[in-house]
């Protein structure tokens, strides 16, 4: 029988605040929303459907693409740089889809990169007329690709490198030729991973914000963040993001079946890692020009497109009050990852002694968080506390509380906490689950009292989990545009916020400093926690 | 007065519908007996051992460990305050920590038992000096059920409770370790409770044995008793030592019994319990009570026959069908192939004549 304790209310309030964007967005229905609904109905809400669409279309493809193809050639081959490649290949996750547009803009714009690279080593011409403008859904596509194909890439080279020789083995004994024995036994045996890997690259596409809005592209985000930020209605903001979480859900609910099945192609006792193939000569050559390619475009491109702006415009150092901005994100990095991690743990220990079927499903369900994407969330979030104060303000006579959630640093952890918690969460969870029952027993049998046993034995056991999701969170905080740029506290800039503001004043060789103060923090926690999984064998 | 070590008064051990067992009553008179508890898997063994350690609660009955009362209706000590090491079959070695650590963790305990054993010394016994530097991972379940042994001994506990403790340790070590381990729990003279469903291991390592099955303590006894006097068709089944053949009593009145079988003709003997001369009985045969004989005039026709290393075990099969099991050294000067006749000496001569 369920006991209803301080583990279950404190894991019931957490799922409910968690829960709240999507139930805001659900009772979104039941209010009026201005004109702006109808004519939008009538006119771009297709346009934007179609376009979201379209853009998750071509990036699915691209990173397919990219993700299988590079994670193929690092797991099963040995050529020049291979193992440099296995882990710089996941580096563009450090580079947001709205910084690889402004270097995308910044490198064919006319008199762009391009053009002063072409006049460097060709002399003077006109070379505008040739240099291909890619902007618009092209744009939008490729920068996303770039800069989410890592999903697929680390998803899909994990589930490579656990496949087990003897299945290969097995192939090439029933006579199969290479190509046979990847066509028919490995990489169905991946599908499980890639399919997760594509769906996490399809939430995270139809929730970006930042990429499309930069170039003008009508999509379902953009629809929400002009619902609210041009006709001040929260409620159409409320029922276009309905649209969109529906197809989000439709791709979470993917992303959990897959990951299941993933669960049933992981290797058994009688597992033998694979023998990596050496390359030589052409072949090797192949595979180190289809990754460096890979790499260059996703991750040394927009860099050095960032560096060499920094460099071009120096006065930006004086004008952007860096240290400021260090400061802020240090600030949000730090309070949003340590109250993140450590509300996890209080939550999946509570989970873990009170062993109550009714916490794990509302713990299971305060998980959805992250599905919900950044724009939808933080409109969300306003609607909901803006109705929650009207409502102190009408019924109980109270000032108004809007300030202390929206336009707030604790407004913004909130946001922050609600995005992230089933990272965090579910990190702590799947490691948890490895303590045995009788571990946590045999402590006690031995005179130790609970709050003992979690602070010897599970907090020691944790701990580089608990570093490592930190990191994670870290990274995610860094980057996320959406939710900080419509929560933020007034003058309270962050890199991406700061990046994303110049870059829309069209401002680019302004907005090129914070964007590389991004990729640099990004960068660093990216390789820490690679470290980190990799030492752990992971 | 004379107090009961641990005295299980009607207690109720239940952890699912199907894994409960009833009114249990067992009491260990004496400090440093050690008992085992033996029944098939998933009878509720272990749930008893989880009860007693604390981990789960009474149902229902009264659990009494020197005196004073753990598990009651109203009780219930937490483990931590119980003073009992349970030693878990799966390994709960704690993982971030060495193999020597975690037999140091039991040392921590600070009500022990005051028993002056070093860790030295069980590190020896049990053969952990290899993998003391290890972390559990890297050592294998036998190893892992060793250490957790050592742990338990280390906490120098009231109570030892041995979940299958050997269930994981090879064969060829396994004898050894069991021998080692009895003799160090008896010169500590640790009580200790021990679950298994290996019959020779229950056997050999307890004073007492408890039989469970069909959610009750069936038979609480000496083993040998257990083994020769088995109180229940149910356990003598659950034995699986012999076969029950129909008989008829022709004499238990004076000092020496008598039965009758069609085939097999008189059995004689010492009846285990009382049945009136005349009646009709099951009795139970098994492989050792009756004895090959090749001059014998009995003769019965061999259907199968195994060899079990020291020796074999023929099965014949009597006229009405009845297959009855024998031993025969496997030194035997000849061996009889199947469908041959082999004779049994007669009249059959059982020192227990155990009957239903």
């Amino acid at each position: 029988m369920t006991k209803y304790n301080i583990w279950f209310f404190s894991s019931f309030f957490i799922a409910l605040i968690v829960a709240l964007p999507i139930i805001t967005v659900f009772s979104s229905f039941f209010y009026e929303t201005s004109n702006y609904y109808n004519v939008l109905k009538e006119t771009f809400l297709f346009d934007y459907i179609f376009n979201s669409l379209l853009i998750l279309i071509f990036v699915i493809l691209i990173t397919f693409l990219l993700g299988v193809l590079s994670a193929y050639f690092v797991a099963f081959y040995e050529f020049p740089f291979s193992n440099f490649f296995s882990w710089t290949l996941i580096l563009a996750f450090a580079v947001p889809g709205y910084i690889y547009a402004f270097s995308i803009i910044a490198f064919f714009e006319n008199y762009g990169t391009a053009f002063s690279i072409l006049t460097y080593f060709f002399g003077e011409n006109n070379y505008n007329t040739f240099i291909p403008k890619i902007d618009g859904i092209a744009g939008a596509i490729l920068a996303i690709s770039f800069s989410l194909f890592p999903y697929v890439y680390v998803l899909t080279r994990a589930s490579f490198h656990y496949q087990s020789n003897n299945y290969i083995e097995v192939g090439k004994n029933l006579g199969l030729s290479e190509k046979e024995t990847f066509f028919k036994i490995i990489l169905p045996s991946a599908r499980p991973a890639i399919i997760a890997g594509l769906a996490l690259v399809s939430m995270e596409c139809l929730s970006d914000f930042g990429t499309v809005s930069f170039f003008s592209v009508n999509t379902l985000t953009t629809g929400i963040y002009n619902s609210w930020l041009s006709f001040d209605d929260l409620n159409t903001a409320n029922q276009i993001s309905f649209i969109l979480l529906l197809f989000i859900l439709f791709l979470f609910s993917i992303e959990i079946y897959s990951r299941r099945e993933a669960r049933y192609h992981q290797p058994g006792r009688g597992f033998k890692p694979i023998t990596k193939i050496k390359l030589s000569g052409k072949k090797a050559l192949l595979a180190f020009v289809v990754c460096f390619l890979i790499l260059f475009l996703s991750f040394l491109f927009p860099l050095s497109q960032m560096i060499y702006w920094t460099i071009k415009f120096p006065k930006y150092f004086q004008d952007i009050d860096i240290i400021n901005i260090n400061l802020n994100t240090l600030i949000l990095v730090l309070i949003a990852s340590l109250s993140i991690v450590i509300i996890s743990l209080f939550i999946n220990y509570g989970s873990r002694i009170s062993k109550s079927k009714i916490l794990n499903y509302i713990t299971n369900f305060s998980v959805s968080g992250y599905a919900i994407p950044g724009v939808i969330l933080a409109v969300a979030f306003i609607t909901f506390f803006s109705n929650l104060s009207d409502f102190f303000s009408e019924n109980l006579n109270l000032n108004s509380t809007k300030s202390i959630f929206i336009g707030s640093v604790l407004g913004l952890i909130l946001a922050y906490f609600i995005r992230f918690f089933s990272l965090s969460f579910n990190g702590i969870k799947s490691s948890y689950e490895k303590i045995n029952n009788s571990i946590d027993e045999s402590a006690y049998l031995l005179g130790y009292s609970k709050i003992k046993t979690f602070l010897t034995i599970h907090i020691p056991y944790l701990r580089t989990n608990i570093i490592l999701i930190m990191l994670l969170i870290s990274l995610e905080v860094i980057k996320e545009l959406p939710i900080t740029l419509i929560l933020r506290p007034f003058n309270f800039e962050t890199f991406a916020t700061q990046a994303y503001i110049y870059a829309s004043q069209d401002l680019l060789e302004a907005a090129a400093l914070p964007s590389l103060f991004l990729i640099f923090w990004s960068t660093i926690l990216i390789v820490i926690s690679s470290r980190y999984i990799l030492s752990k064998k992971n | 007065m004379d107090k009961n070590f641990l005295e299980i008064q009607n207690g109720s051990f239940s952890a699912s519908e199907k894994n409960k067992v009833n009114n249990v009553n067992l009491v260990i008179k004496n400090q440093g007996e050690i008992i085992s508890l033996l029944g098939p898997s998933g009878i509720g063994k272990t749930t008893i051992l989880r009860t007693i350690a604390g981990l789960q609660k009474l149902t229902n009955g009264k659990i009494i460990l020197k005196g004073k009362t753990l598990s009651s209706n109203l009780v219930h000590v937490e483990p931590e305050e119980r003073n009992i090491a349970l030693s878990f079959q799966d390994n709960s070695l704690f993982p971030n920590y060495k193999v020597i650590d975690n037999i140091n963790f039991g040392k921590k305990r600070l009500n022990g038992n005051g028993s002056s054993l070093k860790s030295n010394e069980i590190i020896k016994l049990l053969r952990i000096e290899p993998i003391l530097e290890k972390f559990p991972h890297q050592i294998s379940a036998g190893e892992a059920q060793r250490v957790s042994l050592a742990r338990s001994l280390m906490s120098k506990p009231d109570l030892l409770l041995l979940d299958e403790p050997f269930s994981n340790i090879d064969q060829s070590l396994k004898d050894e370790i069991q021998v080692s381990v009895k003799k160090l729990l008896k010169r500590i003279n640790l009580t200790t409770i021990i679950v298994t469903h290996d019959s020779y291991e229950a056997f050999s390592m307890a004073d007492k044995c408890g039989i469970i099955l069909d959610q009750e303590l069936k038979q609480y006894d000496i083993p040998y008793n257990v083994h020769h006097e088995p109180n229940s068709i149910e356990v003598a089944n659950f034995l699986n030592k012999g076969v029950f053949i129909n008989v008829k009593v022709i004499d238990s009145e004076c000092a020496v019994h008598r039965l009758e079988h069609p085939e097999l003709g008189e059995i004689r003997g010492k009846l285990s319990s009382n049945f009136p001369s005349g009646s009709k009985v099951k009795l139970l045969l098994q492989p050792e009570d009756l004895i090959h004989d090749d001059q014998s005039k009995l003769k019965l026709e061999v259907v199968d026959r195994k060899f079990r290393g020291t020796n074999f075990v023929y099965t014949l099969k009597t006229n009405k069908g009845e297959h009855l099991p024998v031993f025969v050294h496997s030194h035997h000067i000849h061996q009889h192939e199947k469908n041959e006749k082999f004779g049994i000496q007669s009249p059959i001569y059982i020192d227990h004549l155990v009957c239903f």
